[in-house]
């Protein structure tokens, strides 16, 4: 049995499909930033500790560095480009904006994706939950202050937006 | 200025919509077609000869397009020039040339299709080495005999000198007592999260680059480019992409020049972005070193003079080493009225990272010095650690107040800042609260510090280390342009890297202009054929205040003049009938007579038989502005290195398991004043940031080197960064000491947090461990530095 | 930073990964979650010739009781353990280590069956497993075999696995109900490897408040996780539901020396292991006050 040099791969990024031959060595960062465009995906370590590359794969956190892309064959990604419903932000990029949760901008569409993760798990997390559940994305930046602010507030915005 | 309806609002900086949409145009975003993709080779030596290079198999492999040496990099390059003249001439090109001198230098590099080949070529390259001992502790390094950087140099001190101000040896021979005591920082670095990088695409027909990067100083680095291609700079133009956070850091000339002499050599356009592990190895460490400090106190307990014998670690900076020393010198006294000041500095190399700008620069390390000796002299005297420190603050009647050095403290109000700080931290009732905790076991500390933070680098006082005058003085440049359609277009040279600028700037304009926020864009890109600039030009030493605002302002203000100008001319009224509101000029007396700035704008830009005789069509304002508060240095060697003097206080109270020597901190209480408030949210988010480094410095940050000069931590794995769990909520609050000498009173914010933090923590813990007599040394103050003082200091009871 | 070429397979059968083990990738490497080993990848200081992708092999994922078991596939993902209600109920030990693995990201995509294998001292499975008593089940081409945890772990990211070896389940006996449990971990940033970590296991006698016997194992700071005997044997004299608190505080703080004394020649660590030592023992009194505390409650 050979291996061959490029895999085929089948996957939907932000609801679009893709299909193609991939290199196997590719991460699922640079193909989502490379092939598709999505350059909103940052690369901050390649090694799997700032999270500035997170993504959702079939809606759960990961670090897409630290995947390799053929790994995502049949799955949904989701990336920052993928949260707005055309101007409509999602409440925790609204959120992010209105406690101005960033500066550079850099650590952001990681953050606000682990935001989604986490808040999807628990939607009612205490201030400690949230700093922990985001302890795993670093912000060179704020000192977190706002973000666990903006983490805080979409978390009550989404609850009442959801009572019937 | 007139109005200021925009001025103090806290309008969240509209920058914030694009990156929250993933939309940031960071240099790694950019892409040009057929462009190719650099690595770079590094030694992985600290010091050693250069045998042989060769990479005939490296560039076999398909997809590998150049190779570049440090042999060819000198033919095809000048070398870099250093800021202080050495006595000899030190070549210094973008690749290491006959030496390595520290490990993760750069060797050779590589240019291919892909970031992947470029390091698949990488190891195929051969590179023959003939080690060298290496020296790593710079008192080391000081010594004769020591291994030298630089054999023609005859030594690795790059730079020594004393300055005296006031009566030193007299005052100190005087004094009732004189304390004394050693201090050390460590290196550490605030890493932005994007790392550095440039696309560098050279036409060879027309001689001409253009290059994209996310350097944060672009007047700076344009020259050295020119200099080192053998280009006009006129056949250079330089883009700056956003810039995900600079800090200091954001700078490498070097690596701009490889990156052009690559897309050179290849035809293409190269980007070269350097990853984690080059940039915690090899992009800028802030300086480590030893600090020897004095203090003469009287005996009614006035600080009369202090003595600092500072030896500042460089690494391999030949580039511009002494940054950090001078503004120790500036900061010598913080916010004490202190007569005398000895300061003896040394700048030395060794095999390490080269030192650079980092955010604080220097001044943490100062902070942290006087602040820990002044908590020791109240202990040492039986005095209270708050009244030795009130009774010395340099009152508000003496402001402004020039220091010994010659800084010059343009207002503030520090008993103030430290009142509403003991107030913020809970000071009265913490001596209860501490008791208490011990009876439970529990050790709890408060500590605080109080620092000056100036902004706004003077060029000049470089003339102290350099003895030349290469450049003075303190400015930017910026440009106002009243569109065809009545919209405001604002340029401005510094850009910033995360700091709002785009928002401030348009706030400023607005209320020059009389215009809505929503009609000003501000430009978030510096491009040299666009932007006015300045050797100055860039985003450092938080100049926002003391210089872009002037230079904003400047501009506003000339496009003002005409547009009140050209309407007094078509309403047939003089220009003092008239102002500048809601986006019109209109007449003070009937705000019906008016043309809007869309009329005006229509009569400059189309019907120009409209204008006045004598007036030029456009409605174009440039500013190039200089702090006139720059100086040059004196005979006394006394200057202004800093200008506009912002102030803080930090306190924190921390638990200490004495089990474990882990510190956690559980309040902490900022009290800042940087004059003005233009934009209050900016600010506080500035505050925020800037003290999580200084916690990251204090309790997590530290590169390590083994003693053969290996560096032991080179990713985030183990340089550890403060998470959103190690940071603690702030409280925050503020004064106003509006500075006499900027156009709105503002002063610099951005890096200050960094530098009292520090010095707060470690008092904090020294406070908890004060039963046991634990004295701490060295930061960072990791679980096991605290555990083993506490051991120490129970071993010697 | 990316990674040296490599080829790869993506295994659909268990059987298909074992073929390809011990042939045309009997040089490569497995990938499950890759949460360690793409990071060392990126680095380039692992450069596996070859890959084989373990994580679309249906069946290697699951959580169940089984008898006086629970069985948990080699491919499960921690996040999954993380909200198993089962294990939550059954396996309390692990529940409280779990969470402590990493961030949400990496819990995402680790899986048991790779924390294992790569054996990280410092990470929190191999402990727990071992003071669980787990039972690793491994397939070979010749058949499987059942590996005790105290012979799992051989040493620093070293395990008994053969190299054509792959683990398929972990299996852990439920016939002693614990009294009490605690797992405490050190680690310098919240989500950080473990610099020391102890898992305790307090059994009870019928009636329920004399301790029978006790499992204490210690990891971060050694090179593999290390049963502490002499202080269970310590534990299981001294300690009951009625003893005094001054009682118990000695015996704490022996278990703490006693810890301290036993895990010396263990230590990992480089110049200094003095301070390790030290944070292990502490971190052995404190998961077995832990459990002291848990055994009141209940």
């Amino acid at each position: 049995m050979k291996a061959p040099d490029l895999v085929p791969v089948s996957l939907e990024v932000n609801g679009i499909r893709f299909e193609g031959d991939v290199e196997p060595r590719k991460t699922l960062a640079d193909f989502l930033r490379e092939e598709l465009g999505f350059t909103g995906v940052n690369l901050g370590c390649e090694h799997g500790v700032c999270g500035a590359c997170s993504v959702l794969l079939d809606g759960a956190v990961v670090r897409s560095c630290i995947l390799l892309a053929v790994q995502a064959d049949g799955c949904k990604i989701t990336t920052i480009e993928g949260l707005a419903r055309e101007e409509k932000l999602h409440p925790i990029q609204q959120a992010f904006l209105d406690h101005h949760a960033l500066q550079c901008g850099f650590c952001t569409p990681g953050m606000v994706l682990a935001a989604v993760d986490l808040l999807k798990r628990s939607p009612h997390p205490t201030e400690i939950q949230i700093r922990e559940a985001l302890s795993g994305n670093l912000c060179m930046c704020t000192g977190y202050v706002n973000i666990v602010r903006a983490v805080s507030a979409a978390a009550e915005r989404i609850q009442t937006a959801e009572k019937p | 200025m007139k109005n200021a309806q925009w001025k103090g609002q806290a309008l969240h900086p509209r920058e914030d919509r694009r990156f929250v949409t993933g939309r940031g145009l960071y240099l790694p975003n950019l892409s040009f077609p057929k462009m190719l993709h650099a690595a770079i080779l590094r030694s992985i030596h600290p010091h050693a000869r250069i045998v042989s290079i060769d990479v005939a198999e490296a560039l076999k492999i398909p997809g590998v397009v150049c190779a570049l040496t440090g042999e060819q990099a000198r033919a095809l390059s000048k070398p870099l020039r250093p800021l202080i003249p050495l006595p000899v001439e030190i070549p210094y090109y973008c690749l290491a040339y006959e030496k390595v001198r520290y490990v993760g230098e750069p060797v050779v590099a590589v240019a291919a299709v892909s970031r992947y080949v470029a390091e698949d070529a990488l190891d195929k390259i051969r590179v023959e080495y003939e080690p060298l001992p290496a020296v790593v502790d710079p008192e080391a390094a000081m010594k004769p005999g020591a291994p030298l950087l630089f054999e023609p140099l005859g030594t690795n001190i790059l730079w020594h000198d004393r300055f005296t101000y006031g009566d030193v040896d007299g005052v100190f021979s005087r004094a009732a007592h004189v304390f004394s005591e050693r201090f050390f920082i460590h290196r550490y670095s605030s890493t932005p999260l994007e790392t550095f990088g440039c696309i560098a695409s050279y036409d060879n027909s027309r001689r001409y680059l253009t290059l994209w990067t996310n350097d944060q100083r672009p007047g700076q680095a344009m020259p050295i480019l020119a200099h080192s291609l053998g280009l006009s700079i006129t056949q250079i133009r330089f883009i700056t992409a956003d810039i995900g956070g600079g800090f200091g850091n954001k700078r490498k000339p070097p690596y701009l020049v490889l990156a052009a002499l690559l897309s050179r050599l290849s035809g293409r356009p190269v980007q070269f972005i350097e990853d984690r592990r080059e940039n915690l190895m090899a992009l800028v460490h802030a300086c480590n070193g030893v600090m020897e400090l004095e203090v003469a106190v009287g005996e009614a307990g006035r600080l009369l003079g202090v003595r600092v014998r500072d030896i500042a670690d460089e690494g391999l900076n030949v580039l511009n080493p002494t940054v950090h020393s001078l503004l120790k010198l500036g900061n010598v006294t913080n916010c004490y009225e202190i007569g005398a000041v000895g300061f003896e500095g040394y700048s030395v190399m060794t095999n390490k990272c080269p030192s650079g700008a980092n955010r604080g620069i220097g001044k943490p390390f100062m902070c942290l010095a006087l602040e820990r000796m002044l908590d020791n002299i109240a202990r040492r005297l039986g005095r209270d650690r708050i009244e030795l420190r009130r009774q010395n603050l340099v009152p508000p009647e003496l402001m402004p107040y020039t220091t010994p050095t010659g800084e010059l403290i343009d207002s503030g109000n520090f008993p103030e800042t430290l009142n509403k700080l003991l107030a913020l931290i809970g000071y009265e009732s913490f001596r209860k609260e501490q008791e208490k905790a011990r009876s439970q076991g529990r050790w709890l500390g408060l500590g605080l510090a109080l620092a000056i933070e100036p902004s706004t680098s003077n060029q000049s006082s470089y003339i102290l280390t350099s003895g030349r005058r290469n450049a003075s003085g303190a400015g930017e440049a910026a440009m106002v342009r009243v569109e065809s359609d009545g919209s405001v277009q604002v340029v401005l040279g510094d850009v910033g890297s995360g700091q709002g600028h785009q928002t401030a700037a348009a706030q400023i304009v607005a209320d020059e202009l009389g215009v809505g926020f929503e009609a000003v864009q501000v430009s978030p890109y510096f491009d040299s054929l666009v932007s006015p600039w300045l050797y100055t030009t860039g985003n450092y030493s938080n100049k926002f205040a003391g210089t872009d605002v002037g230079a904003i302002q400047g501009a506003a203000k000339k496009v003002g003049e005409k547009l009140l100008s050209l309407a007094a001319h078509l309403l047939e009224a003089s220009a003092e009938e008239l102002e500048l509101a809601e986006g019109a000029v209109r007449s003070k007396k009937d705000p019906n007579i008016r043309k809007t700035l869309q009329e005006l704008a229509q009569v400059a830009y189309r019907d120009l038989l409209a204008l006045p005789a004598e007036m030029e069509p456009g409605l174009e304002g440039r500013c190039y502005y200089r702090a006139a508060l720059a100086d040059l240095p004196d005979e006394q060697r006394r200057v202004r290195g800093q200008l506009f003097v912002s102030n803080a206080g930090h306190a924190t109270v921390v638990e200490v398991d004495i089990d474990t020597g882990r510190v956690t901190i559980l309040k902490y209480a900022i009290v800042h004043d940087c004059g003005t408030v233009l934009n209050p949210v900016i600010v506080e988010g500035l505050v925020h940031g800037a003290t999580a480094h200084g916690i990251g410095a204090a309790l997590y940050e530290e590169f390590v080197y083994d003693e053969q000069g290996q560096p032991l931590n080179t990713t985030f794995v183990d340089y550890l960064k403060p998470t959103a769990v190690e940071v603690p909520d702030f409280k925050t609050d503020h004064l106003e000491s509006p500075s006499p000498y900027t156009p709105l009173g503002m002063k610099g914010v951005g890096e200050g947090g960094a530098i009292p933090a520090p010095a707060a923590i470690a008092n904090a813990v020294e406070n908890a461990l004060e039963p046991l007599g634990v004295r701490l040394s060295d930061l960072p103050l990791t679980p096991e530095r605290v555990w083993r003082a506490i051991h120490s200091a129970k071993k010697k009871s | 930073m990316k990674p040296a070429p490599f080829h790869y397979y993506r295994a659909r059968s268990l059987q298909e990964a074992l073929d390809l083990l011990s042939g045309p990738a009997a040089n490569g490497k497995l990938l499950a979650g890759g949460q360690s080993l793409i990071p060392l990848m990126n680095l380039r200081l692992a450069r596996p010739e070859a890959l084989i992708d373990l994580n679309n092999i249906p069946g290697l994922s699951s959580i169940r009781s089984a008898g006086a078991e629970i069985r948990i596939g080699a491919l499960t993902r921690h996040r999954e353990m993380e909200f198993s209600a089962l294990l939550a109920k059954e396996l309390p030990l692990l529940a409280e280590a779990i969470p402590q693995i990493g961030h949400p990201a990496i819990r995402n995509r680790g899986t048991l069956g790779g924390s294992l294998a790569h054996a990280d001292p410092a990470a929190e499975l191999p402990c727990v497993l071992t003071a669980l008593d787990a039972r690793m089940v491994a397939t070979a081409p010749d058949g499987e075999r059942v590996i005790r945890a105290e012979d799992f772990f051989t040493g620093f990211y070293a395990t008994a696995l053969a190299d054509n070896e792959i683990l398929k389940e972990v299996r852990i006996p439920l016939d002693r109900r614990p009294a009490g449990w605690g797992f405490v971990e050190f680690a310098r940033r919240h989500g950080d490897f473990a610099l020391a970590e102890a898992s305790v296991l307090l059994f009870a006698d019928d009636a329920g408040d004399r301790c029978t016997s006790a499992r204490v194992v210690v990891g971060g700071s050694v090179e593999r996780p290390v049963r502490v005997g002499g202080v269970e044997k310590l534990i299981q004299g001294e300690i009951s539901l009625n003893t005094q608190a001054s009682s118990l505080a000695h015996v704490l703080q022996r278990v703490e020396q006693l810890t301290e004394t036993e895990i010396q020649s263990s230590i990992a660590g480089g110049e200094n292991p003095d301070y390790l030592c030290h944070l292990t023992g502490v971190l052995a009194r404190r998961a077995l006050e832990s459990a002291m505390e848990r055994w009141r409650k209940a």
